[in-house]
């Protein structure tokens, strides 16, 4: 069954105080280390700078990735052991996609493939209980 | 001390008056959203079902539904793993 390929998500919090470069340099290290072992890359959301809810390693900002990719079972050793040896990496995630979140994943595929196509559904502004007197034009 | 019986009774009529006006039903949000899944990232919305301090509401205050709330708290773990929610929010700690 090593063969087998199922897609997982994984989400790291690279340490903000790094310059671009620097962080793009760790999320390509990352994605090398998945294709390498076999995996292919889904897509790549970088996130970007954000607060942390609570320090990590004294910091409170992350750069936050969000990697989806479709792999065998036998690439998350070697990644997550990355993972741990990175310094520049604050924390990380790597779940497995069930199938709920499959279709929900499709689902939202399918709302942004239409999104374009028809224009946005009109604001639906509820009407003012009280409405504000409007300005008089003074003479 | 017992109450004098004309008192107990008073209380007995108040509380079929409150059996005829039931609570309003809760329903399970995530089941009304017909939601298959319940995503970590989504911090803003975990946020709802979460106290001030942080804790996980139970769903019998909510009224989401053993299978959503079992979908919740593990989206609600994964947030916390990953500093999108506290385990402890600033104000307590």
């Amino acid at each position: 069954m090593d063969s087998a390929k199922r897609l997982y998500e994984t989400t790291f919090i690279v340490n903000a105080s790094l310059d671009d470069p620097q962080v793009d340099a760790v999320i390509t290290r990352v994605q090398d280390t998945i294709t390498k072992n076999g995996g292919s890359i889904a897509s790549v959301n970088k996130w970007g700078r954000k607060r942390l809810s609570y320090p990590i390693n004294k910091k409170t900002n992350g750069f936050y990735v969000n990697l989806e990719f479709e792999a065998p079972g036998t690439l998350l050793a070697p990644l997550e052991r990355s993972f741990q040896l990175d310094e520049l990496v604050l924390r990380h995630l790597t779940i497995l996609l069930d199938h709920r979140a499959i279709k929900a994943r499709a689902a939202a595929a399918a709302r942004a493939a239409a999104a374009p196509a028809e224009p946005a559904p009109p604001v639906t502004t509820r009407e003012p209980l009280f409405k504000e007197p409007e300005e008089e034009p003074k003479a | 001390m017992r109450p004098p019986t004309n008192q107990r009774n008073q209380r007995r009529t108040r509380r079929e008056r409150d059996n005829q006006t039931p609570r309003k039903k809760r329903t399970c949000r995530f089941c009304d959203a017909k939601e298959v899944y319940i995503d970590y990232k989504d911090e803003k919305r975990l946020g709802r079902f979460v106290t001030e301090q942080g804790k996980i509401i139970p769903k019998r205050i909510t009224g989401t539904c053993a299978r959503h709330q079992r979908q919740l708290v593990q989206a609600i773990k994964r947030a916390r793993h990953l500093a999108l929610l506290p385990f402890v929010s600033d104000s307590i700690r």
